[in-house]
């Protein structure tokens, strides 16, 4: 699974991440680099720093969100960049 | 306010838009020296059933691009329990109808990577994300629908 560290670091750091509830957070490995408000602000700031190494950005939220889909398609990821 | 008008289509409100790699991204390839791939032209379908904007692997695959993201999605192909996946930042740039009218553009965006939508005659669902930024209006007396934003 991708990005299997940084999911790890941000499950362990979620009762910290709480008091920041809505915004964005960057993960690189087990590291907490930085809050952000805005998504875009994470991103960026992520490939500035990390450029293409692995990175998460993901919007803190005490109780995980679920995306829903209606149509019949089948989440995926992507193979191995070649 | 740009807007343009176009007549639906047996599978629904279904329009072009051009998928990139994030303007963030993008950034990143030029300090390293790596080419940037080309905006990839799709047909995108309205899916006010979305949450999120899907993409289909056969695009992002083209543009090279690695996970940023991570979210738990419900599908009718999930059950009753969510799955995790990954989500992708790209660029989406939904052209207005003339040339005059600026283009609908979000430079960073984390989409879904999902199968089956190619299967279906088109490579993106435009999802709620979007159409948060956006005022739609769907016309089935005249069979058209209107996208303004």
């Amino acid at each position: 699974m991708a990005l299997e560290k940084e999911l790890e670091t941000y499950t362990e750091k979620l009762p910290e991440l709480k008091a920041h509830e809505g915004k964005f957070v960057l993960i690189h490995g087990d590291d907490v680099v930085e809050v952000f408000t805005s998504y875009e602000d994470a991103i960026k700031q992520g490939y500035a720093r990390f450029k293409l190494e692995p990175f998460l950005v993901k919007r803190i939220s005490s109780i995980e969100q679920v995306q829903f889909i209606s149509r019949f398609v089948d989440p995926c990821s992507l193979g191995p960049a070649t | 306010m740009p807007y343009f008008t176009l007549q639906l289509t047996a599978q629904g409100p279904m329009m072009v838009a051009f998928v990139g790699v994030s303007e963030a991204r993008r950034a990143a390839l030029l300090s390293v020296g790596q080419a940037v791939p080309q905006p990839i032209q799709i047909r995108a379908l309205v899916d006010t059933g979305a949450t999120g904007t899907c993409v289909d692997p056969t695009v992002l695959q083209t543009l090279g691009l690695t996970p940023t993201g991570s979210v738990q999605v419900n599908t009718p192909s999930t059950g009753p329990n969510p799955h995790s996946a990954d989500l992708y930042d790209v660029s989406i740039a939904i052209p207005g109808a003339l040339q005059t009218h600026s283009p609908l553009i979000m430079e960073n965006i984390p989409v879904l990577c999902a199968d089956l939508l190619a299967a279906q005659g088109f490579h993106a669902l435009v999802g709620r994300d979007i159409l948060s930024l956006c005022l739609l209006c769907y016309d089935g007396l005249r069979g058209t629908f209107t996208l303004a934003y």
